[in-house]
């Protein structure tokens, strides 16, 4: 099976920062799996799916995606850019664009920098954002105001946005962390299941063990930079995520400090 | 509190002594304020009935006023675009936002009269010196609003953008744009309402526009004349600051 993340010996230190967000992390995740990071607030999983999405520079050791080394310097090239897709944390969409425009936005990086100044997709960009829409379950909201929309929907559009992008790696950071646990389990069913027909490989990170249990193969557990462990998901324990969590809080979830 | 402790003290005595000064070296004569009230009244009973045969210098002045308005506007939007940037602090480094907004503030000391008084003695008489004027005086206000306008703009759906593999261009068209287009808009219109208002006295410098008549009229004391033109000032004063209103409330 061909390898899609690929980390060898990453450390990494936030400019300004006392202590490395990442220390010495190694791990691998073949194409088509579905991944969970797990770990508290602050344990560095937003730095390090950044990292992956190429947001990140200055760091060390050995980073490849889709096969493609990355350069710890730069940027990676724009053209190979929308391979990854990404789900932000705080949704980063456009307030006050239509639901329509910020999944057509995911379509900008495959479009002519000509076209996509102009504003014109083709007939197949208006295809797969209607059909990313209809599989997040939103095509009735395509033409409001993502600020008139809940938090749930504007989850939904974030996702679709990512899916319209026609990733083969999907990022997604804390998907669900701002959801109800039905609601939690419905995105994260969506996010993990579109990934699967679409043949891409995804990695999401979770402070809560039981949806990461649920809805990943393998669970990548994260504390103060490092992995602390890396099992199939049939293998985690209590005691490991209870490792975790030593004298941050309960599990699952409850008493945590605020997800940042 | 404001006014608390030693230094509450010391702002009330500063304020004490201000008033103080103000009366003790101006000429206020009460006598002349008490004698006052008739002459007002003679004023007014001159001012009616306004003349309304001031129709045609109503709408030629009135007219300019606008026109020096718009087109003092339109050059304040265009002196603000790349000043405004200039002064951003996410588009350049201090040491570029620094200057220029020192600059601007500098700019926006100046009373418009004063730059008009100047623009007459460069260009001449006639709206041209006015709406010179109204576009250097506006701009150091409206260049501002721009460059907090950019700043304002949320980073996140930018970093989206690039992340999906969008270009500088087609980031700025898509994540700040909409993001900042009705806070220009609604800068822009406001700005354009001060512009009108501020520009209804620059015919007095000879700057252009109604001023002008009532100036004249006031002088040759012609005040039913002068009534009508003020009537006329206090009616397009009202009704742009109701179109503004509707206008600025679109862009939300
Ligand atoms: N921009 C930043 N500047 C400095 N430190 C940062 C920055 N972002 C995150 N950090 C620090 O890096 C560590 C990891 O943070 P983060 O990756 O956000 O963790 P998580 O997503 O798991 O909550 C934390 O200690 C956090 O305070
Ligand atoms: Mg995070």
């Amino acid at each position: 099976m061909s390898t899609a993340v690929e980390v060898d010996d990453l450390s990494f230190a936030h400019t300004g920062a006392d202590l490395p967000a990442l220390e010495r992390v190694s791990f691998r995740v073949s194409a088509g799996e579905s991944v969970a990071l797990l770990g508290p607030s602050g344990a560095g999983k937003t730095t390090l799916l950044a990292l992956l999405d190429g947001r990140l520079q200055g760091w060390s050791g050995r980073v490849s995606v889709l096969g493609a080394p990355l350069d710890p310097d730069r940027p990676p090239p724009s053209a190979r850019r929308p391979d990854t897709g990404f789900v932000f944390q705080e949704f980063a969409l456009v307030e006050r664009s239509s639901v329509l425009r910020n999944v057509l936005n995911g379509r900008l990086g495959r479009m002519s920098p000509l076209r996509a100044l102009l504003g014109s997709p083709t007939k197949h960009d208006l295809e797969i954002a209607r059909t990313a829409l209809a599989d997040c379950g939103i095509a009735d909201l395509a033409e409001r105001r993502v600020d008139s929309l809940s938090g749930g929907q504007r989850q939904r559009v974030a996702i679709a946005r990512c899916l319209a992008q026609e990733p083969r790696l999907i990022l997604a950071d804390e998907p669900v962390s701002n959801l109800d646990p039905a609601h939690a389990c419905e995105i994260l069913a969506l996010l993990t299941g579109a990934a699967r027909t679409r043949g891409a490989t995804a990695l999401f990170s979770s402070h809560q063990p039981d949806l990461a249990r649920r809805f990943a193969q393998r669970i990548i557990g994260m504390r103060d930079g490092r992995i602390v462990f890396d099992v199939p998901t049939s293998e985690l324990n209590d005691d490991a995520t209870a490792e975790l969590y030593r004298e941050v809080g309960p599990i699952p979830g409850i008493g945590l400090r605020a997800v940042s | 509190m404001a006014f608390r402790g030693f230094g509450g003290i010391a702002t009330s005595g500063l304020i004490a002594a201000a008033i103080l000064w103000s009366f003790a070296t101006t000429d206020v004569e009460f006598s002349r304020l008490l004698s006052a009230g008739p002459r007002i009244a003679d004023f007014f009973g001159r001012m009616f009935p306004p003349d309304p045969t001031v129709m045609a210098e109503i709408k030629k002045g009135s007219a300019e006023t606008l026109r020096i308005a718009i087109l003092g506007t339109l050059g304040a939007v265009i002196l603000s675009v790349p000043l405004g940037i200039l002064a951003s602090e996410t588009m350049v480094s201090p040491a570029v936002f620094r200057p220029i907004r020192t600059l601007l503030a500098f700019i926006r000391a100046i009373p418009l009269i004063l730059v008009a008084m100047l623009m007459v003695g460069a260009v001449g008489l006639g709206p041209l010196p006015g709406i010179i004027a109204v576009a250097f005086h506006a701009t150091g206000m409206l260049a501002k609003f721009y460059a907090e306008a950019i700043d304002g703009v949320s980073r996140a759906p930018i970093a989206a953008l690039e992340s999906a593999g969008a270009g500088p261009l087609v980031r700025l068209r898509y994540a700040i744009w909409p993001q900042m287009a009705p806070v220009v808009a609604r800068d822009t219109i406001f700005r354009f309402e001060l512009n009108l208002r501020e520009s209804l006295i620059l015919g007095i410098v000879g700057a252009g526009g109604i001023g002008f008549y009532i100036q004249t009229y006031v002088r040759s004391f012609q005040y039913d004349k002068a009534a009508s033109v003020t009537i006329a000032v206090v009616v397009m004063v009202i009704a742009i600051e109701a179109i503004n209103v509707a206008l600025r409330r679109r862009f939300t």
